[in-house]
């Protein structure tokens, strides 16, 4: 579904991204793991269309979105939660779901994923006419993730939902992600959470200093030397 | 094996530094001596011609007084006439009325327009730069009002007549008189920005936050700038007034200050140096532009517009950039090819 | 968990709408001393107020939108007079070739208006597609600054092409509908006047409901608060970017043809409807839509009272006067809470 090959990229003076390869397929549950600074971040600034590759590309569905704009991206199926969130602060809880919902025609339809995000976030139902700029974190993370899944993206990318939480709303944002991925939604993740990630994921990849170091499913790299020293302590 | 031309070529970084220095101040001396003996050299021997290089120098020391404050702390005093006017008006009251000489009216106007620079600074400049510009604007509408408005003590838009600055009505020694003050601006202005002010001024302007970060309180810089600037502005409005000797509220309009904005960007922002140089042959050909097609009223404005607009589009550097490319291409002419090594086969 | 969230808001909202509910409070009690002492105080306030709500709101909507602080707006303003006139001129006429097509009198003044707003946002999507998509594409860094003199660089060429091409002469109307005034509570009140009162207001309604309840209003305002997160959504900016100069401008252009009967159309007629709209965004803080359409009355009344009771000159003055002391309390304007001023951090 999603492929990035030999994809390198970065800001004006600085590379970051160093020849990245990865895949995600219909339905999988993919993280993105590594240290800071590896450029996570910057690999899906890149996919959504943020930046664009200096060299290799990104397909999408078996199209090159390397050069898309964002909005493009987003209108091709890929919903963007980015570690900023991004959210309309002046405008109401329901008036940002309605402004996901930029690009789908149908009142229907708006209507029903709508509910759809209610249901996974009874939060943002309670909150429903608030300021976002007046919720909690928690909540803003929630209303970002309900602002991606409005135009029904086949792909969500998600970029460190646990940063600056407090560990129940990271365990919650956690059970959403896990529901989303059983209602059908493909996901890449990037978290520095690793242990519980590979816990929840099928399958991860780790980045470190821009180049992809390690590949396997969520139990493989638990039982992983590597991972285990850098990243879980053991 | 040597090239004769590049004998004296610098070898190290710090010998290229000066070389870059003294071929720059060789650079501005010939502008000046061209300045100098232009008013002998036909066809500006004529009093038309040498009343338009007066107009071109007086716009050219109040562009580098603007590029002071725009091309610096990037703040747009966009009430700079209005402080032009100031200056003149209170140089040109006191010598009407209490009869004191324009030789001393022209500093008092200077620190009063300083002064109300100031204030203006105080009030405006904690603000984000657009609020100061803004700010700055109506506070010259204000001052421009109040002028109109009191036309006891103005003679409002009547005009008020002020004594000239020499007893003669001749041009060219007015024409060195404003010529020396341009000079006078240039250095004390560049003294500035060399000190450390300067370069807390750059600081200022590139990065508010980052600024503020590094112990720079910004305030109290962007407002000294601010008031330099106006005082600048004030002293040379004050030449204004004794040299064409009439005042209206008119020297006050937005419009003169978009013709200094303008003069400013083009000759290149955060440089003094390139707004005084292309004054000059600017305003000429404005002044000819305008005697050629007296019947077509604005084009000369109209291609101010265009000028500006282009600037600031695509050459955000202005003729000082285009300037500094022309010299970086002299340095890479005048250092050595690096001397490669044979290599042994 | 709701008794916590309002522990949080209440204050907040206290702090920061008190100083302004003092403003607008008083401004309503000026306004009812008036009604009862000076009618026609109220009148003018109200038509002036509702054309410069039309001026300020496009002003605020592009800077918060777009980030441009647009000194050209007054020259849209000049467009709309000049298109109003030169479609309505043949009409009126016709009119007065038959005096007895009642409906030629009543729908008449329309066509120049639709045909000014048309014009207008035209000339804002040419404006963005030729000057600031390229700057964009160039740079963003320093945008706001850069935009101004981008801005006040068109000005000064549209006011200019206008002198050139057109003319400098004015060209207005004595009125757009030929009957008696209304007398409303002992005011006599032109026609023309309640017309446009009337085209402000529904103008004014049409154009909150467009950025509250529909989707592509919506999609301007997200842009305002967040670019990147409105890309997210799918939102091209582009689009945007276009709509929003066209509206501003359109609007712009129409209150300059319905005021043709007050500002006859010459270059320069858009300097005083721009400092006017500047006023009313500063007051009501930067890029404050609604803010601007409610300051635009606030200072549509202190115009009034100025010009009814100390003189038509003053107009200029007494507002700065007051919009720095607004500053002095509430840096961020009177509704605005986006800029952080140092009293405020």
């Amino acid at each position: 579904m999603l492929e990035l090959t030999n994809l390198e990229s970065g800001y004006e003076l600085l590379q970051v991204l160093w020849g990245v390869s990865l895949r995600v397929d219909e339905g999988e549950f993919v993280a993105l793991l590594g240290p800071n600074g590896a450029g996570k971040t910057t690999t899906l600034r890149t996919i959504a269309g943020f930046l664009s590759p200096i060299r290799g590309d990104v397909t999408f569905q078996g199209r090159s979105i390397g050069d898309a704009a964002p909005s493009a991206v987003s209108r091709m199926g890929i919903g963007f939660v980015s570690e900023t969130l991004n959210l309309f602060p002046a405008m109401t809880v329901h008036e940002n779901l309605l402004v996901g919902a930029y690009a789908v025609k149908d009142k229907r339809q708006i209507a029903a994923t709508r509910d759809l995000v209610f249901e996974l976030f009874p939060r943002l139902h309670e909150r429903r006419d608030q300021l976002a700029g007046t919720l909690s974190g928690g909540e803003r993370k929630m209303l970002a993730i309900g602002r991606g899944l409005m135009p029904s993206p086949s792909l969500l990318l998600v970029d460190e939902p646990s940063l600056g939480l407090a560990p129940m709303a990271t365990l919650a944002t956690f059970a959403a992600l896990k529901a989303l991925r059983e209602r059908g939604v493909t996901i890449l993740l990037v978290e520095q959470n690793v242990n519980t990630t590979l816990h929840l994921v099928d399958r991860a990849y780790v980045l470190e200093q821009g180049r992809i170091v390690l590949e396997g499913t969520g139990t493989e790299l638990l039982g992983n030397s590597h991972v285990q020293e850098a990243y879980l302590g053991i | 094996m040597a090239n004769p031309s590049v004998a004296n070529a610098p070898t190290s970084p710090i010998e290229a530094d000066r070389d870059a220095t003294r071929r720059h101040r060789a650079a501005l001396l010939l502008v000046l001596g061209i300045a100098i003996v232009l008013p002998f050299v036909p066809p500006f021997t004529g009093q038309d011609y040498q009343r338009w290089l007066v107009g071109a120098a007086l716009l050219a020391a109040m562009a580098v007084a603007f590029d002071f404050t725009a091309g610096y702390i990037n703040v747009v005093n966009f009430g700079f006439a209005a402080f032009v006017g100031l200056g003149g008006y209170t140089s040109g009251l006191l010598a009407v009325d209490l009869g004191v000489s324009p030789w001393i009216g022209i500093f008092v106007g200077a620190a009063l327009a300083g002064f109300v620079g100031l204030l203006t600074g105080m009030l405006t400049l904690r603000l984000r730069g657009i609020y100061a510009a803004v700010m700055a604007w109506f506070v010259g509408l204000a001052v421009m009002g109040l002028v109109r408005n009191l036309p006891d003590i103005t003679r409002g838009s009547l005009g008020l007549n002020v004594p000239l600055l020499l007893d003669t009505s001749d041009n060219l020694p007015y024409y060195y008189v404003i010529l020396g003050m341009l000079v006078v601006t240039l250095v004390v202005l560049t003294v500035v920005i060399r000190s450390y002010i300067g370069l807390a001024f750059r600081a200022i302007g590139q990065n508010l936050q980052a600024a503020r970060a590094s112990g720079i309180n910004p305030t109290r810089y962007l407002v000294l700038n601010f008031a330099l600037s106006s005082a600048f502005a004030g002293w040379l409005g004050g030449f204004y007034a004794h040299y064409y000797g009439i005042l209206t509220p008119d020297v006050m309009l937005t419009s003169r200050t978009v013709e200094v904005l303008a003069v400013a960007y083009i000759g290149g922002r955060g440089s003094l140096w390139g707004p005084a140089v292309i004054a000059f042959p600017l305003s000429i050909a404005v002044e000819l532009l305008r005697t050629q097609f007296a019947n077509l009223p604005g084009l000369y404005l109209v291609l101010y517009g265009l000028l500006l607009i282009v600037v600031m589009i695509y050459r955000p550097g202005g003729v000082a950039a285009a300037a500094r490319s022309v010299d970086e291409w002299i340095a890479r002419r005048r250092r050595p090819e690096p001397v490669e090594t044979p290599r042994a086969t | 968990m709701t008794t916590a969230t309002n522990l949080r808001t209440v204050p907040l909202v206290r702090r920061y709408l008190t100083f302004t509910w003092l403003v607008l409070g008083l401004a309503v009690l000026i306004m009812i001393v008036a009604a009862i002492a000076q009618p026609s105080i109220v009148v003018d306030t109200l038509v002036t107020g509702g054309m410069w709500a039309l001026l300020a709101g496009g002003l605020a909507l592009i800077f918060g939108v777009m980030n441009i602080p647009n000194f050209a707006h007054g020259e849209l303003f000049l467009i709309g007079s000049l298109v109003g006139f030169t479609v309505f001129s043949p009409i009126q006429d016709a009119i007065l070739e038959n005096p007895d097509a009642a409906l030629l009198k009543v729908v008449g003044p329309f066509p120049g208006m639709i045909a000014a707003a048309l014009v207008g946002a035209a000339v804002g999507v040419g404006l963005e597609v030729l000057l600031f998509r390229p700057l964009r594409k160039r740079s963003r860094d320093q945008w706001v600054m850069n935009t101004f003199l981008l801005t006040a660089g068109v000005s000064v060429l549209l006011v200019n092409m206008d002198r050139l091409v057109i003319g400098n002469d004015f060209r207005g109307i004595t009125r757009y509908w030929d009957v008696p005034p209304i007398r409303l509570l002992d005011v006599s009140i032109s026609v023309d006047r309640a017309m446009v009162f009337i085209i402000a207001l529904i103008t004014i309604a049409l154009f909150s409901l467009f950025l509250q309840r529909t989707r592509v209003g919506r999609a301007m305002r997200a842009v305002a608060q967040d670019e990147a997160g409105a890309q997210m959504a799918g939102i091209d900016l582009k689009r945007i970017f276009m709509l929003t100069i066209g509206l501003s401008s359109g609007l712009a252009s129409l209150a300059g043809a319905a005021l043709l009967f007050m500002f006859p159309s010459y270059p320069d007629v858009g300097l005083q409807p721009l400092y006017l709209a500047w006023y009313v965004v500063i007051l009501a803080g930067l890029g404050n839509v609604q803010g601007a359409i409610a300051g635009a009355f606030i200072v549509s009344l202190l115009q009034t009272l100025t010009v009814f009771y100390v003189g038509v000159g003053w107009v200029d003055v007494l507002p700065t006067g007051f919009i720095i002391l607004i500053l002095l309390f509430k840096p961020s304007g009177l509704f605005g809470s986006a800029v952080k001023g140092i009293w405020e951090q």
